[in-house]
């Protein structure tokens, strides 16, 4: 069983490590491998996701359009059967078992209500295809819009209901049968901005009442940052790093990572030499344009080009002071958002480019062409890995991928 | 580009069709309402001389009274339609075609359903071939279907030939020149009308529906009858509604394929008015007939707004 995130020489990768393949076996959902082909395709939809997710816990997978989101959480609910691999609940392979014997509640995008019964009657269908008695149903039914707070509606058509209220009759309809696992597919994409906090928290309200196992799909990051356990990001089919919310975002895997999750600069760079090693790894690396910082994370030998990122908020410009900071910058263009002031500073006289963001109220706005001092904390600079997938390049040939397309992306700052 | 403008002016004509009747236009103007009156007026002055004059001519054929050698007496009179409705061989006819329709019907739904069924829900590439072959039949005119109908399930017939030379059965099966064979070929005609019927009303059909079905617990057969059903129950309906219809009014197959003993509405109209030259029984049939049409679209009505409602969701939870 090769683990996609193993052999990355990082930290966040040891730690992905271990929630993957070790601990599968104690994962309340497991996905081993999983592969998808689409006959007629070229190349794999899916190409060899392995994750675990704990009991009680809610994974969100998160990833661009067309990364194989659905097509996972598909397979996880037996409605496309894999290529390879298989799907483990409680340790019980259910890769050939049928949808409808999964229990597995799932949740459609398009809701995918019955349009030919009412609010009450679709909650109630999973009730009645597990033969559960009248009574008991009505109660259930009951209960269970009572939870997602719609039982004012029970008999109301499911064509006469507003984007947010079809959603809630949709996830009402997948916990009323007390599935094993929950799955949502980008369940909040089609809400309003408003609508979509409002049912945010109430999906995680429900989900922390009911501790049911989740698999929650979306490509909104603020989404999958604020209402998981954990974050699988999938990228071409591949599994890019799972994580924490906390660890995907301060110490992504791979430049995929950093640039889809949050907003992120990236320069590269050249060892020097390794500062510390083990849990606060650290290395000294020669930034052009900027000379050498110390930054955070494991790193190759010295001599090997890294690339080191920087989140825009974390830097600070001193406008009083130019040469008080790490480096002399130049304001480029300044764009006040609201919250928060928006800058492009270019570093030395021709070094980087760095995007940067400052509260607003917080200081004097410097205008495009002031000389400002650019300085960032102390761990705010971290190295990530500039080979991310080294360990699952194997199954990459398997899969048919373009290989080759991940290659020119090293230049891209 | 230049058909873009002509599009969008008649868009803005018809957007504005319901102002003329709040204020009255002038006499002289030209409007989108009399632009629609004088496209609709070809078609209305085709449809008076070919379909409602003959119609209104029949009507009142069936009032005049016939007279021995094929002669009519102009007059206004009830006594034929009393006639025919106090002779037991007419109401045999009628029953006939009422029994074929309902058979033909019921035959041509179940055969239909799992190809429409079918046809609808494939992914595959090759869908509007298939289609395309699902409706060849049409491209042959039924006279001839029926004359292939005929040579299958005659005595020395295909069916009968084989079932004999395989030893199943002694003396040939009677499936011509009666209500079965009549009930075969029609089912086989009308069946590519009732595939197309279906397909176009399989609208509300969902696969992701389906996948919610399963993934809720529901099985192949659950899904079929609870979701399934019901979302196609009214293109099924429609297309009943075209099958009988056509069935009621067939002429052809009952003729040729009845062998003179399968007595129809339309056959015996045929025989009374050109046989018989009894043109007012004739009408008279042509009026029972008409009748029919009319209770039959009653019933589907009902039918088309019961399953609607259902449709609609007035069904409930505890069902
Ligand atoms: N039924 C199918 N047949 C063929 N190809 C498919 C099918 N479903 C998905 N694909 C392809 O597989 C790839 C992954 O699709 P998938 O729906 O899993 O993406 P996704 O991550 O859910 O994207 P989105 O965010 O847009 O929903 C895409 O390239 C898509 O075109
Ligand atoms: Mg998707």
């Amino acid at each position: 069983m090769t683990d996609p995130t193993t052999g990355v020489p990082s930290p966040t990768a040891a730690g992905a490590g271990a929630a993957g393949a070790p601990a599968a076996d104690e994962g309340h959902l497991v996905l081993r491998d999983l592969v998808k082909t689409y006959p007629g395709r070229h190349g794999a939809a899916v190409r060899g996701v392995s994750l675990s997710v704990p009991r009680g816990a809610m994974l969100a997978v998160l990833g661009p359009s067309g990364c194989g989101k659905s097509t996972t959480l598909r397979m996880i609910a037996g409605l496309v059967a894999p290529s390879a691999g298989s799907v483990l609940v409680d340790g019980k392979d259910v890769t050939g078992t049928p949808a409808h014997h999964r229990d597995m509640g799932v949740v459609f995008q398009s809701y995918a209500l019955f349009p030919h019964m009412d609010v009450a009657g679709n909650v109630a269908f999973g009730l009645e295809m597990r033969k559960v008695p009248r009574p008991e149903r009505e109660r259930r039914v009951t209960e269970a819009l009572e939870l997602v707070r719609l039982d004012h509606l029970a008999r109301r058509r499911v064509s006469q209901l507003s984007g947010g209220q079809q959603q809630r009759v949709a996830l009402a309809r997948a916990l009323v049968v007390r599935p094993t696992v929950l799955l949502l597919d980008e369940p909040l994409s089609n809400l309003d901005a408003q609508l979509r906090t409002t049912m945010r928290e109430e999906i995680r309200r429900i989900q922390q009442e009911t501790g049911i196992t989740t698999v929650f799909v979306t490509h909104d990051q603020h989404e999958a940052l604020s209402m998981a356990d954990r974050v699988a990001v999938l990228h071409e089919g591949r599994l890019e790093q799972l994580g924490t919310p906390q660890e995907i975002y301060e110490r992504p895997a791979s430049r995929f990572t950093a640039e889809f999750v949050g907003r992120a600069n990236l320069l590269p760079a050249t060892v020097v030499a390794a500062a510390s090693a083990g849990e606060a790894a650290a290395a000294e690396v020669e930034v052009p344009g900027i000379g050498r910082i110390t930054a955070q994370g494991a790193s190759p030998a010295p001599g090997e080009p890294v690339t080191v990122l920087l989140r825009p908020h974390r830097v600070v410009l001193d406008a009083h002071d130019p040469d008080g900071g790490i480096a002399r910058g130049t304001v480029l263009t300044a764009g006040y958002t609201g919250e928060t002031v928006a800058y492009r500073v270019r570093v030395g006289g021709s070094g980087p480019e760095l995007d940067v963001e400052l509260p607003s109220g917080s200081h004097r706005p410097s205008a495009p062409g002031a000389e400002v001092g650019v300085s960032w904390q102390q761990g705010a600079a971290r190295l990530v890995p500039a080979a991310p997938r080294s360990g699952g390049d194997a199954e990459a040939a398997d899969g048919g991928g373009p290989a080759g397309d991940r290659d020119p992306r090293g230049g891209a700052a | 580009m230049s058909a873009a403008a002509p599009g969008t002016e008649t868009g803005s004509d018809t957007g504005s069709t319901t102002a003329p009747g709040a204020e009255r236009p002038a006499p002289g103007r030209w409007t989108p309402g009399r632009t629609a009156a004088a496209l609709l007026l070809p078609g209305l002055v085709a449809l008076l001389l070919t379909y409602a004059m003959p119609l209104v001519w029949v009507a009142r054929m069936a009032f005049n009274e016939p007279l021995p050698g094929g002669a009519i007496r102009q007059t206004l009179t009830l006594g034929t339609f009393a006639d025919v409705l106090t002779d037991g061989h007419y109401w045999r006819v009628i029953w006939q075609t009422v029994e074929l329709g309902a058979l033909v019907t019921v035959f041509t739904l179940l055969l239909s359903y799992p190809l429409a069924l079918f046809l609808a829900r494939t992914t595959t590439r090759w869908r509007g071939l298939l289609i395309a072959l699902a409706v060849t039949p049409l491209l042959i005119s039924s006279v001839a279907r029926t004359f292939g109908w005929m040579a299958i399930l005659g005595n020395q017939g295909v069916v009968n030939k084989t079932l004999q030379s395989v030893g199943i059965i002694d003396t040939p099966l009677q499936l011509a020149n009666n209500l079965t064979g009549v009930v075969i070929a029609s089912t086989e005609i009308y069946m590519p009308f009732a595939i197309l019927v279906m397909i176009s009303g399989f609208g509300r059909l969902d696969p992701e529906l389906e996948r919610a079905a399963a993934s809720l617990g529901a099985g192949r057969l659950a899904v079929l009858r609870r979701v399934v059903l019901p979302l196609t129950l009214p293109g099924v309906l429609t297309a009943g509604l075209l099958v009988f219809v056509l069935s009621l009014s067939g002429y052809v197959t009952p003729r040729l394929i009845g062998g003179g003993r399968v007595f129809v509405l339309a056959t015996e109209i045929y025989d009374e008015a050109i046989t018989a030259l009894n043109w007012p029984v004739a009408a008279v049939l042509s009026m029972l007939l008409l009748v029919l049409f009319g209770l039959v679209i009653v019933v589907y009505t009902r039918l088309q707004r019961f399953v609607e409602r259902r449709i609609l969701g007035e069904r409930g939870a505890a069902s």
